[in-house]
């Protein structure tokens, strides 16, 4: 127990109980575990994709942890939910810093909980590891002395890489696109178009849906009407089955390459056996039962039962190589200061990951350690997540 | 210097502000963080409980001015200007989205009310989302400069301390607010919006009052909330967000100083200790505010307060003669009513209403149950818009104008049922009264010490003997009818409007209430009174209004209107009726159908009927008399299971059934046909009636419909017509054979000839005969005395609440008593019957 | 015209569904001027239920259904009785904040009972897509307003034609009157919440197959239905009903032709309007003040 606490505060607060008041003071125990924070929906519609992240790191935490840890200590997670809302991620971000004292910050599902927590990592000096938000400024965020990482696709490199599939592998000419209102949307609508220019292409138009929209049929309706013959689909997993729903009952069969959103959840059991017609990117895939990590995840979380229960498993890859990083960059630095790590990361090499090994991942220029030639074009088959052979 | 309860509260403020800022030096950066979260909640419940607490008014939608002034304030921030600017200007914005935002919202309540602001918080919600070149869309902003105070910068625990300093000047300015001018005409608002009206505050300028605070406040929190966030998003400012702050309130204590603060405290302090389990989070809060509405609904604050002994500093009641000095008139006001009249869904309620109240005089309004009086009094006092006529005072014709305005125009009234307002003081509530409506200064308390010197000299000038410092909703009945008549007097009317003052009062309080009614007058007022205590008119009037089915009869002095035939005709029954008698002699069964031993009941704390003893025996008819106000409905009301005895016992066929619920009464074959017909409107006839056999087990077989249709013979052709287009008799016709329709053993009828004209009383008491020859038993209670004694086997006088004379009906007949209930002079006989 | 057909008819179903949970919020209402704020996780709960009960029990629907609507029924009543009945019985308003929090706790006792990832309720009214004026529609769009159209007209019939429903028509007019006909007005007013529980999980099984369950689905519509209820003016179904078409076709409308971006500060702003102008509510009626 941390020392008591003076009467003075108790007289204050009288509806506090002491366990609040006891959390009040920093945390300062330097041979105990080096503490790391998550930050991410836990509960909610994307708390499938927050539990994926928290199994890949408590996977890499346990690897770390048997091999004798690092420094000598042991890695703990502090775990938060942020609700996928910005400002409860940040404040539970400072809370963990401030309160906590973590080392480390991994975390943010969502682009805008990420975008909110940047500005004050880079200020408190904390590394930030994303393993999933792919928005371009979420690493590309302009400060002098850039705290933030990521082990996870970058919406400008997807969006390239979904436009490449499309022209090559279907010969789209004017494709559409059909994007969720949001920051994400709107970070990937800036790729698209780049990517587009890129080639001096033009596009079919850019229609915005809502989350909880039950039927997105007009806005298809008016992309088909203008031509498209190709759809750019950029939606958490719920709302992209909208999209598939609506275009089955428009019978509208027109190629679809996503971002990664349908790797959220069951989609093909949402959106119906036409969920199949969608083809999204993923960082991370399973490639059998024989998979050795996925067999440690049997071993650790005794409710996963089949593959179908992993998804997404971008999720569990991405978390489990960036804690390695983490840990590498830590062990490098032999300290847990936050500038000390920045400047590890740079050196880090060689780091035996899940999804690749990472030779210098980080330059100060570039913070993301997965790049094009690490994305696979995949689709669900009878429930499962399958890349699509070449 | 005594430490009353305001300076208790201020000091507690206070201490708990410097405690909090001496300890942020002690705290790491997250707790000061907190500590400022808490600060922010603070100020935006004050404002909430202004809105909430003190006014009454329902506020989903607080989040919206939470977030117009965040964003006001990051907008100004942003394009360079000062933080001290930009701070005040996000509380003016949200203020006046509020003022804009009140404008459709003020005539509205509950469930409306409720809407509109859910509406107003989607709205800015999405307007924050869509207008993406001025908010940033669901990015949001960050990054707000640092301001700077006498060429310092400006940390973030300064910020955190400058939000505790104004979050204890909030709750400062609200202790001061809720006992102005202001916050009494908001506490008087929810409590009784109808009186506040009747005092003189306007509703719609409290409301804006309320809603601009409300505002305001969240836009103030708003704006430091963004400065400590550095950061706001959309998604910060959700509906949800709205019943969290809402919550925050009600847990600490709606309506208490301190509430906001332990409520913003818990609301903010609690996911920091349940960070652990993150997920359970709403689970938890959910649990724990149906926990806090059910077991204590005052909120923390306000449950710790309820047991804490009250502290308010004590004063001497006004010297008697200061009080009536106070109470007379400056200038006396004549009160003079032209052809008043109004109609309700084509039904003339008052017609051509014509009296004069002179200042000095007390002018009595009397008149049968439904002649129109209260309907009269609410016509002068603004409550209703006259259909026609002039109602002049003070030299202007004042019809049509609202409460407020007739009430600062020296007209001031009390009611029939009590309208105090509950959760004031009876102190509080005379104070309430003497501003006449004006609001004063903000932080102005209404109640200095000569103010409240005079409330108490005008509480024992009414002769409430009580204490001052009691819940006006604590006290009995009697206690509220007194103290309403002080907060009236305390408006220093020219013109005293009161409805039934007498009704409920004790002899000796009644002639109390006689007495000062007649000094009142003696100061100059026109006293213009309605009341059914005979006794009590007679003796005190100069002049006497009389008014049958909203028909003005007679306007002259008690004795000429005590002998008027007209008069006594409305009271006792046209002379001039029949009833056919019984053909045969008739032997009433010896089985006691219905027997009540010693019963009391009544409203709130004072007894209506007091210690009833009577029985009805098989077969018999029996009719139950008495005045307006005596008791009789009660009575009828309790036997049915309506309201709940408050002691004595209620036996049918041998069987105790006071407690019982009605439908369990209704099973025992006991069925009131109600006073007013209370038909079910939209239905038709034929389902109306067919309601009446609900209870019965067996289903009505159409030859017993046609049996009813041959006694009912004009409900025959409006079969299957809405009972509500019926006329007034037909309705009755149509609730009597419902009722008959259950197959009552007993079936008690409450004033069936209410309203109806004399040939359609005549079928209907033939009808009755009719019953009463088939053998069915009857309590009958009738204003129409002499008829109802008529058709009845024996009869029984009651006056107030208790039963002062029985006999078969021909002796009462004959008797005196009976004139003497219904037109006062009564009271010797029950006196001796004690 | 595609693009209005479309509008039309994603307007008229939803408007439908809006509708029909809006009249569960007049019926409860009309009998005892309270309303039960968890109204939208009770059409959550009738989607969960009916997922539940077809899919993992694996029941016919035509058991399933019943008995999920019956679950809604069971909790329409416990609401009554925990969370407006206590408060109701002392002269409080703290029954609306009692309600939300009871639809807070469902909410969250569904997602830590049911799970955390939206599943699909199967109907084979939707794959099979009928062309309509050149738009393509599920049958289970169609479904949707016939559904709540005809529950309206045969609840108007069996108020007026039963023996329960006239009582129950008896309370919303004159209570007391009601009483001393030995209606049990207690009775009465938990079968109005248990019926208006059923109509939101109607609307909750009927909307699932197009949309997905989840443990907050119901959220967004239970405001939607109280809009809808509040614009129709809560006295009449009839006027509630017509609301809710009116409100799913302006959504529809400015959805299509504005941009989905605009729909709620449209919707809403429209409805302060209409409410400034009507306090009542578009068909509602002003009751007369007594003192």
């Amino acid at each position: 127990m941390p020392r008591r606490l003076p009467l003075t505060r108790r007289t204050l607060l009288a509806g506090a109980t002491a366990l609040g008041l006891a959390t009040a003071f920093p945390a300062t125990a330097q041979d105990g575990p080096i503490k790391i924070g998550l930050v991410a929906a836990l509960s909610g519609q994307s708390a499938k994709s927050g539990e994926a992240i928290t199994r890949g790191i408590t996977l890499a935490m346990d690897k770390i942890n048997a091999e004798g840890g690092v420094m000598g200590r042991q890695l703990e997670l502090v775990s938060r939910d942020d609700e996928s809302n910005p400002g409860k991620g940040l404040v539970a971000a400072r809370e963990l810093v401030q309160r906590e004292g973590v080392a480390a910050l991994i975390g943010g599902l969502d682009t805008p909980v990420s975008l909110a927590i940047v500005p004050f990592a880079n200020e408190a000096k904390v590394p930030f590891m994303g393993p999933w938000a792919a928005g371009t400024p979420i690493t590309m965020n302009g400060a002098e002395e850039n705290y933030v990482f990521r082990v996870s696709a970058v919406d400008e490199i997807v969006d390239e890489a979904i436009t490449e599939y499309l022209v090559s592998k279907y010969g789209a000419k004017k494709p559409g696109m059909i994007l969720i209102n949001n920051p994400w949307g709107e970070s990937n609508e800036k790729g698209l178009m780049k990517a587009l220019e890129k080639r001096g292409m033009e596009h079919a138009g850019i229609e915005k849906f809502e989350n909880n929209d039950v039927d997105v049929v007009p806005q298809l309706t008016r992309l088909k009407e203008n031509g498209a013959d190709g759809l750019f689909l950029v939606a958490n997993v719920a709302p992209s089955a909208q999209v598939v729903k609506s275009l089955d009952k428009m019978g509208w069969d027109v190629p679809v390459a996503s971002h990664w959103g349908p790797a959220g959840g069951r989609f093909t059991e949402l959106a119906g056996d036409s969920g199949e017609k969608v083809h999204f990117i993923q960082t991370f895939l399973f490639d059998s039962a024989e998979h050795p990590l996925y067999m440690k995840l049997t071993e650790k979380f005794p409710e996963v039962e089949s593959l179908a229960d992993v998804t997404p498993a971008t999720g569990i890859g991405n978390a489990y190589d960036a804690t390695l990083l983490l840990a590498a960059a830590i062990e490098a630095a032999g300290s847990t200061e936050g500038p000390a790590i920045r400047e590890a990361m740079y050196t880090i090499t060689g780091v035996e990951g899940v999804i690749k090994t990472y030779d210098t991942p980080f330059t100060p220029e570039n913070h993301d350690a997965l790049g094009p030639n690490d994305y696979i074009m995949s689709q669900f088959v009878k429930g499962e997540i399958i890349p699509i052979a070449d | 210097m005594r430490l009353t309860e305001a300076r208790l509260l201020d000091l507690t403020i206070i201490l708990v502000a410097a405690v909090a800022l001496a300890a942020l030096g002690l705290l790491n950066g997250y707790m000061q963080f907190v500590f400022g979260l808490v600060a922010v909640w603070t100020i935006l419940c004050t404002g909430l409980n202004v809105y909430y607490g003190l006014t009454g008014l329902v506020s989903l939608g607080q989040v919206g001015f939470f977030a117009a002034g965040a964003y006001a304030h990051a907008i100004l921030i942003q394009s360079g200007v000062s933080f001290w600017l930009a701070l005040p200007a996000g509380a003016v914005v949200a203020a006046l989205i509020g003022c804009v935002l009140a404008i459709p919202a003020v005539r509205m309540g509950g469930p409306f009310l409720a809407m509109v602001t859910i509406a107003f918080a989607f709205i800015i919600e999405h307007l924050a989302i869509e207008w993406r070149t001025l908010t940033g869309g669901q990015n949001g902003l960050f990054g707000f400069t640092q301001p700077r105070l006498l060429g310092h910068g400006f940390t973030e625990p300064n910020l955190v301390s400058l939000s505790i300093i104004l979050a204890a000047a909030g709750l400062l300015a609200y202790r001061r607010l809720a006992v102005s001018g202001w916050g009494i005409a908001m506490a008087a608002l929810r409590d009784q919006e109808i009186s506040a009206g009747s005092l003189g505050y306007d509703p719609i300028r409290t409301k804006l009052a309320a809603f601009a605070i409300a505002a305001g406040a969240a836009g103030l929190a708003g704006g430091l909330f963004a400065q400590l966030m550095q950061f706001i998003a959309p998604s910060n400012f959700v509906l949800s967000q709205s019943i969290l702050f809402l919550f925050a309130v009600i847990l600490g204590g709606a309506g208490t100083v301190l509430g906001p603060l332990v409520g913003a405290a818990v609301a903010v302090m609690l996911p920091e200790f349940l960070s652990g389990l993150a997920e359970y989070r709403l689970l938890f809060f959910g649990a724990l505010l149906v926990a806090v509405l059910l077991i204590a609904p005052r909120g923390i604050v306000g449950t710790v307060a309820a047991v804490l002994p009250r502290r308010a500093g004590d004063v001497t009641p006004a010297d008697p003669a200061d009080v009536m000095a106070f109470i007379t008139p400056a200038e006396r006001q004549t009160l003079t009513v032209t052809d008043l009249g109004i109609t309700f869904g084509g039904v003339r309620a008052v017609n051509g209403a014509t009296f004069e109240a002179r200042p000095g005089d007390v002018t009595a309004v009397i008149g049968p149950n439904g002649a129109g009086k209260t309907t009269l009094l609410n016509m002068v006092s603004g409550f209703y818009r006259p259909g026609a006529g002039r109602i002049e005072t003070a030299g202007r014709d004042i019809a049509g104008w609202s409460m407020h305005a007739t009430a600062r125009i020296g007209i001031a009234r009390t009611y029939q049922a009590t309208r105090l307002f509950g959760a004031l003081t009876a102190e509080e509530n005379v104070i309430a009264g003497f501003p006449r409506g004006t609001f004063g200064g903000i932080f102005t308390a209404l109640g200095t010490p000569e103010r409240r010197s005079m409330a108490r000299g005008l509480l024992a000038l009414v002769g409430y003997r009580g204490e001052p410092g009691a819940r006006a909703s604590d006290l009995p009945h009697v206690d509220r009818r007194l103290i309403e008549i002080a907060r009236a007097l305390a408006m220093r009317p020219g013109v005293l409007l009161l409805d039934e003052p007498a009704a409920g009062l004790m002899q000796g309080d009644k002639r109390a209430l006689a007495d000062l009614l007649r000094r009142l007058a003696d100061t100059g007022i026109a006293v213009v009174l309605v009341e059914h205590d005979m006794e009590l008119v007679m003796g005190i009037s100069d002049r006497i209004l009389a008014l049958d089915a909203g028909e003005p009869i007679a306007f002259d002095t008690p004795a000429v209107i005590r002998s008027d035939a007209r008069v006594i005709a409305a009271y006792l029954g046209e002379g001039t009726l029949s009833v056919p008698g019984r053909t045969l002699a008739h032997e009433p069964g010896a089985i006691d159908r219905l027997v009540t031993r010693n019963l009391c009941a009544g409203y709130g704390a004072a007894d209506v009927l007091q210690s009833v003893s009577l029985n009805v025996r098989q077969g018999e008819m029996v009719a139950l008399l008495g005045a307006n106000g005596a008791g009789k409905s009660t009575f009828l009301r309790t036997v049915a299971g309506l309201m709940a005895p408050t002691s004595g016992q209620i036996v049918m066929d041998n069987a105790d059934i006071h407690g019982l619920p009605p439908y369990q009464i209704v099973d025992r074959g006991l069925v009131l046909v109600p006073e007013g017909r209370q038909v079910f409107p939209e239905l038709t006839v034929a389902q109306n009636i067919e309601l009446g056999a609900y209870r019965r087990r067996t289903r009505p077989d159409p030859a017993e419909l046609e049996a009813l249709l041959t006694r009912f013979p004009r409900l025959r052709d409006r079969l299957h017509h809405p009972a509500g287009l019926l006329s007034g008799g037909e309705q009755q016709m149509m609730a009597v054979a419902r009722g008959l329709m259950s197959q009552p053993r007993l079936l008690l009828l409450d004033e069936p000839s209410l309203g109806l004209a004399p040939a359609m009383i005549e079928e209907l008491y033939a009808i009755l005969a009719e019953l009463r020859d088939d053998g069915i038993t009857i309590l009958l209670v009738d204003q129409m005395a002499s008829l109802a004694l008529a058709a009845s086997d024996r009869g029984y006088i009651l006056e107030q609440g208790r039963i002062v004379a029985e006999g078969s009906a021909a002796a009462l007949l004959a008797d005196d008593a009976l004139i003497s209930a219904y037109l006062g002079g009564g009271e010797s006989r029950a006196e001796a019957a004690q | 015209m595609t693009l209005l057909v479309t509008a039309l008819v994603t307007g008229l179903g939803l408007g439908a569904m809006y509708g029909l949970i809006a009249l569960g919020f007049q019926i409860t209402y009309s009998v005892c001027s309270r309303v039960n704020f968890a109204q939208g996780s009770i059409v959550m709960l009738g989607a969960v239920l009916g997922y539940v009960l077809t899919q993992r029990a694996g029941l016919p629907v035509i058991v399933a259904y019943p008995l999920a609507l019956a679950g809604c029924a069971l909790m329409g009543m416990l609401v009554e009785l925990l969370l407006v009945r206590p408060f109701a019985n002392r002269g409080s308003e703290a029954w609306l904040m009692a309600t939300v929090a009871g639809g807070i706790l469902l909410d969250n006792a569904v997602l830590f009972t049911f799970g955390n990832e939206p599943r699909s309720l199967p109907s084979p009214l939707v794959g099979q897509t009928w062309q309509i004026l050149g738009t393509g529609v599920y049958p289970q769009q169609l479904l949707i307003p016939v559904v709540a159209v005809g529950l309206a007209v045969a609840l108007h019939v069996l108020f007026r034609k039963t023996r329960q429903g006239r009582a129950l028509l008896a309370v919303v007019q004159n209570p007391e009157a009601a009483r001393l006909m030995g209606i049990n007005t207690t009775a009465m007013i938990s079968g109005s919440f248990a019926l208006s529980a059923v109509l939101a999980g109607v609307a909750g099984l009927l909307i699932a197959p197009l949309f997905s369950v989840h443990s907050d689905m119901g959220t967004l519509f239970g405001i939607k239905a109280f809009a809808v209820a509040i614009l129709g003016g809560m006295t009449s179904a009839s006027g509630v009903m017509l609301a809710g078409f009116i409100y799913g076709l302006v959504e529809a409308l400015v959805t299509t032709y504005l941009g989905s971006s605009y729909t709620y500060i449209a919707v809403f702003a429209l409805l302060i309007v209409v409410l400034a102008a009507k306090p009542n509510g578009l068909f509602g009626r002003a009751a007369l003040r007594k003192v």
